[in-house]
């Protein structure tokens, strides 16, 4: 059982500074300095999480953010790692997926069932669609790790860009080597390390030679120094994507880094052995281990043995008694065992050494810990010689049988690799252009070689970057690669118990692993997807590798033809908060919006827009104000903000032409002072957008888009000429210019109480322009009739709006004004039969469908759409747009309600509404053309499924002759 | 001097014209253009500043005054080949010595790295909007950087920009509507 040892220099702990936090319920304490887990693996706990499918116990694995065993729910927050967050005063702190609590965990006894939880046993039981309900909750209830609450707080963490000549991902004894040699040559250096020291596997080891410890300290101390370089501990390289872009997640930030070259100095991970229950708490990786005592002076246990396969163990076991942690035996995988002065040293302090033999079996203890391991002879084939089995007792063991390179980074960054029998790692074989690798992860082990490796690469990242001298071949390091293997050939061994656990996230043991195989899923990928095996949280970091091996046994070849996995972001698991980070939803908003908001409007999101939807009243209904503003425009004045239309201007001798070759009809022959409406199609003939074009003299136009399309059109527009190359400029005053509807049978009277400009039918008709001031400021007037009344379009530049819409607004409030919002707005151009572009219209609706073919001059030389059109004319349309009314007593259907007829869907309603003005619903639908004639009956699906009825009548349906808009004479 | 300050440009008039004839008709009334595409003039000492957009496209802000008023008058008369553009932009002064931690979080573009020496005019996106941007050097390698945007972006703008500005220890006055 792990226990805090004394005070010591390397430790990283503020013993003055205590904390104190509870666990599962109860209050346990800890110093600064302390992680979750190293504060509760000093209380002696047997065990910290059960795992997620047999929900065994599970105590400290890594001890370096690389595996689940620790996942915490703290405070709320779901899926805390406790090896590397560190302790708060307070902290409330739960273990996730149990059900009951970590100690009496219900789920504790799905062990007992795992013969018929075999892998993918999913794919082939609960196909019963009665019974399949039922699973599907059960699953969802028992699957998943930690909680997420929807009432959680949201709080927003900040992402920023960064910039660097030269990213070092790795700060241990290689990385500070890239990144000095790197800044040295005047480049600058970002440098990030997950841990939030730097230093590396090296750091804090008071066993290590003293002088590689000095070596290490100066690294340090000049990194610190140096002004070229932005060290970021405590930071993850999650991902890696396009041209050295880098996705760094730090505790509270995201940093998305972009580099001119990168140095891998990310080490490697260690990996563990297989064997029956070495997943019990107190087993643990021996890097692991030495972390927790080093920084935290935890130690492992009281009685320690180690299981060997490099020379790691054996540095192992004199850090061990270094700290004063008693090592029964190191159990050594091999039977040749270098001749070295570690080992050496572990003999002369008595540390019982057994060659050729392997762990065999753990036996748990009375809370679920070890408490001894049984162990067994191994030959040179690699078979167990169960008979001879030995035990010792023990309440720790740890692994130190190999390493895994930590690629995947590199993978991600176009990198391949290739598997080397001599050192049983995948190393890096092509990197691609501005990527480097250094240190253990390119295999070299020494410590004096990783600081020349790691200068090696910085140098020549740095010249890739531009500063410094070019170096040489990037394949061919002058560091030579370690001699020895550090890491074993097939660290698995069977039993007939089985729980020998390949992938510990996932709870996979070696025979679901051969069971995949032979059920035909027998490739690297194919073997991942079906058995799960490195897609928990550490994704595959201690599993991927002991993984392959398992299946090239069985399919008797070697690793090397398997080959990893596709690596993708993210690396480690990320946080939603640090991707999600600060919203920005750009919002835009028209000049006089404080107005509206003086005015009580209740605001609607349209686009990208906020628009008033209604202006509220006190004593009103949102209805009621509706109506009130659409019965004010039609026997009094109403007054609406529509300066979120797309405004644009085209000048030059060729701007009407241009606008012939972009809009169905034509206007090149309009005349100065009149205005048109204008059809545009995409050249498969689809109505993209609509709009009003206005002459303003010879060779000047201004012309108004949807809101949605203004962008999308302006860009359109920018792209043709720049195609056509026509004699004529275009600028988008879209955001520049605010816009209003003044409209009613007084509007005549009252805007002409601003203007000098006559405005009298026979000097200002319908469908005219003119330029005019209006309250003192010069405006754009358009007689226009969207909403089917005497009516002005008054454009301003955006610094006049909000004087011409109080001049306005005074006009009128003697006469009953109300301004109005979009879904007055909406019902009046209903009432007018007048389509939405997008709302009327679908991706496929032509201006024959929409019976819009009064808007398009076929006669014209060319149009964007003419050809598809034409084709389209000779075909019979697929749907047509047509006005419906809604019988009296039918409930009122919704947009996107179906037209049934005879059990098949012959069309849908566009638009709908209950006019008050007319005493009726009615509404707009695309129709077959067979059910598209006036007087047609039809039957509307509606919510709930029942049947409203309605008929096909034309449009308009107010004012059916246009007087009203055209108001020869006022009413 | 504060870590970083957001305020909104005011007392300021801005103009704008297009056209193949733009650069020469602006001489002609005396205004001095840049000659590069993307660059920017400012003359002291009446802060006359002419940004060149693309090559035949400008920005010309200076002090509400008779500058932009005798421009706008000439333009007015539809000078041929020259067209204008109504400038309506909302502007900001983003300074101080956080100013690039302000930036970074703000925009992808280095700014850090821009050579003040180098006028550039940098057309970018800043929290989803469109802006142009001016750097300007201040004394003591402080850098001051001038930025407009669309008017109906302008409060949204100033809200992000300014939310950013105040979490970093700055100062955000004036940049709501």
């Amino acid at each position: 059982m792990m226990f805090r040892l004394d005070a010591h220099p390397c430790e990283w702990l503020d013993r003055k500074v205590k904390l104190s936090f509870t666990f599962e319920g109860h209050e346990y304490r800890g110093y600064g300095g302390d992680t979750i887990s190293s504060a509760l693996a000093a209380a002696g706990l047997p065990f910290l999480g059960r795992s997620f499918k047999y929900h065994r116990p599970r105590g400290i694995l890594s001890f370096a953010n690389h595996d689940s065993n620790v996942l915490f729910q703290v405070d709320g927050v779901a899926n805390v790692r406790g090896d590397v967050t560190p302790l708060r005063d307070g902290m409330r702190v739960s273990a996730v997926n149990t059900f009951g609590g970590l100690a009496r965990d219900k789920a504790r006894m799905l062990g007992a069932f795992g013969r018929f939880l075999p892998v993918g046993f999913y794919y082939k039981a609960f196909h019963s669609k009665t019974l399949f309900p039922r699973w599907e909750r059960m699953f969802r209830a028992f699957t998943g790790l930690g909680e997420v609450s929807a009432l959680a707080e949201r709080r927003p963490t900040p992402k920023r860009y960064g910039f660097c000549d030269v990213l070092v991902i790795g700060a241990g004894p290689s990385g500070l080597g890239a990144a000095l040699e790197a800044a040295g040559a005047g480049a600058r250096v970002a440098l990030v390390d997950e841990s939030l020291r730097f230093g590396g596997s090296v750091a804090g080891s008071i066993a290590i030679a003293s002088e590689q410890q000095r070596s290490l300290d100066a690294l340090l101390d000049a990194a610190a120094k140096s002004p070229m370089i932005e060290r970021l501990p405590a930071t993850v390289a999650a991902g890696y994507y396009a041209d050295h872009w880098v996705a760094l997640a730090e505790p509270e930030r995201l940093t998305k880094m972009r580099a001119r070259a990168v140095v891998f100095a990310s080490g490697v991970i260690e990996q563990p052995a297989v064997f029956s229950n070495n997943d019990l708490p107190g087993i643990m990786l021996a890097s692991g281990a030495l972390r927790l005592l080093s920084r935290h002076r935890v130690a492992p246990g009281r009685r320690v043995v180690i299981v060997a396969a490099n020379l790691e163990a054996y540095a192992a076991c004199l850090e061990l008694h270094a700290h004063g942690v008693k090592v029964a035996a190191v159990i050594d995988m091999r039977s040749d065992v270098e001749d070295d002065a570690t080992v050496a040293s572990c003999m002369t302090l008595g540390v019982r050494i057994v060659k050729a033999h392997a762990p065999y079996h753990a036996v748990p203890g009375a809370h679920g810990a070890v408490r001894a391991l049984e162990f067994a002879p191994i030959d040179a084939a690699g078979q167990i010689h169960a008979k001879a089995v030995q035990r010792i007792d023990c309440d720790a063991v740890l692994l130190s049988v190999g390493w895994a390179g930590a690629v995947q980074l590199l993978l991600q960054a176009g990198a391949t690799t290739h598997y080397s029998d001599a050192f049983q790692q995948f190393l890096p074989h092509d990197l691609p252009p501005g990527v480097f690798a250094a240190g253990r992860v390119n295999g070299v082990y020494d410590f004096a070689s990783r600081i020349a490796d790691g200068r090696r690469a910085g140098a020549m990242a740095a010249a890739h970057a531009g500063f410094g001298a070019t170096a040489g071949d990037q394949l061919a390091p002058p560091i030579a690669r370690s001699r020895r293997c550090p890491s074993h050939r097939f660290p698995i061994i069977d039993h007939p118990g089985a729980k020998n656990f390949v992938d510990f996230d996932e709870d996979l043991q070696v025979k679901d692993l051969e069971n995949a195989a032979q059920e035909g899923f027998d490739s690297s990928e194919l073997m991942k997807r079906y058995s799960t095996v490195g897609m928990g949280p550490s994704q595959g970091k201690h599993s991927n590798l002991n993984a392959l091996r398992v299946l090239a046994r069985v399919r008797g070849i070697g690793v090397a033809e398997l080959g990893l996995t596709t690596a993708r972001p993210m690396y480690q698991p990320v946080p939603m908060k640090l991707l999600a980070g600060r919203s920005f939803l750009a919002e835009r908003r028209t000049p006089i919006d404080a107005e509206h908001t003086a005015s009580g409007c209740v605001w609607m999101p349209a686009g990208n827009w906020r628009r008033p939807e209604y202006y509220a009243r006190a004593g009103e209904t949102r209805a009621e104000s509706i109506a009130a503003e659409v019965h004010a425009v039609r026997t009094r004045v109403g007054l609406i903000d529509v300066g979120t239309l797309g405004k644009i201007e085209i000048y030059g001798p060729q701007a009407g032409e241009f606008l012939d070759r972009v809009y169905t009809g034509k206007f090149s022959n309009l005349r100065v002072g009149m205005t048109r409406y204008g059809l545009m199609l995409d050249e498969a003939g689809v109505i993209i957008d609509d709009g009003v074009i206005a002459r303003l003299s010879e060779e000047s136009f201004y012309f108004t888009t949807t809101t949605s399309g203004s962008a999308t059109v302006f860009r359109e527009l920018l792209r043709m000429n720049a195609l056509w190359g026509l004699d004529c400029a275009l600028v988008n005053v879209t955001g520049h210019r605010a816009a209003f509807n003044f409209a009613g049978p007084a509007s005549r009277d009252l805007l002409q109480a601003l203007t000098d400009t006559d405005l009298a039918e026979a000097a200002f008709p319908f469908l005219g322009v003119r330029e005019a001031p209006i309250a003192g400021y010069l405006a754009r007037l358009m007689r226009v009739g969207f909403v089917g009344e005497l009516g002005y379009e008054i454009h301003v530049s955006a610094g006049a709006a909000a004087g011409v819409w109080r001049a306005l607004v005074a006009a009128g409030r003697d006469h009953g004004l109300r301004p109005f919002g979009v879904e007055a707005q909406r019902l009046l151009r209903l009432e007018k039969g007048h389509l939405i572009v997008s709302q009327d219209t679908d991706g496929l609706t032509d201006p024959i469908q929409a019976n819009a073919m009064w808007a398009v001059s076929m006669q014209k030389p060319f149009f964007v759409g003419q050809r598809s059109l034409k084709i389209l004319q000779s075909r019979a349309p697929r749907q047509l747009l047509v006005g419906v009314e809604i019988d009296a007593s039918a409930p009122l259907p919704k947009e996107c309600h179906l037209v049934i007829d005879q059990g098949n869907i012959a069309g849908r309603i566009t638009s709908i509404a209950r006019s008050a003005t007319l005493g009726k619903s009615i509404g707009l639908a695309l129709l077959s053309p067979e059910l598209a004639k006036p007087g047609c009956q039809l039957s509307i699906r509606v919510d709930g499924g029942a049947i409203a009825h309605a008929r096909v009548v034309p449009t308009p349906f107010y004012d059916p002759k246009n007087l009203r808009q055209k108001a020869a004479g006022a009413p | 001097m504060t870590a970083s300050s957001l305020k909104r440009r005011s007392g300021r008039e801005r103009l704008g014209l297009k056209g193949p004839q733009a650069a020469l008709w602006l001489g002609s009334q005396g205004v001095a253009v840049p000659a590069a595409p993307n660059t920017v003039l400012i003359e002291e000492p009446q802060d006359l500043l002419i940004a060149r957009l693309g090559t035949s496209e400008f920005f010309v802000e200076a002090a509400a005054g008779p500058t932009i008023a005798r421009l706008s008058r000439s333009l007015a008369e539809k000078p041929p080949g020259v067209f204008p553009v109504l400038r309506e932009d909302w502007g900001f002064d983003l300074a101080g010595e956080d100013v690039h931690a302000v930036l970074a979080q703000v925009c992808n573009v280095n700014f850090a790295a821009l050579a003040p020496t180098s006028s550039p005019v940098i057309m970018t996106m800043m929290v989803g909007v469109a802006v142009l941007v001016v750097p300007q050097a201040a004394g003591q390698g402080r850098c001051c950087y001038r930025i407009w945007c669309d008017p109906t972006f302008g409060p949204y703008l100033g809200e992000a920009l300014g939310a950013v500005v105040v979490e970093s220890g700055g100062i955000s006055t004036g940049v709501s509507a």
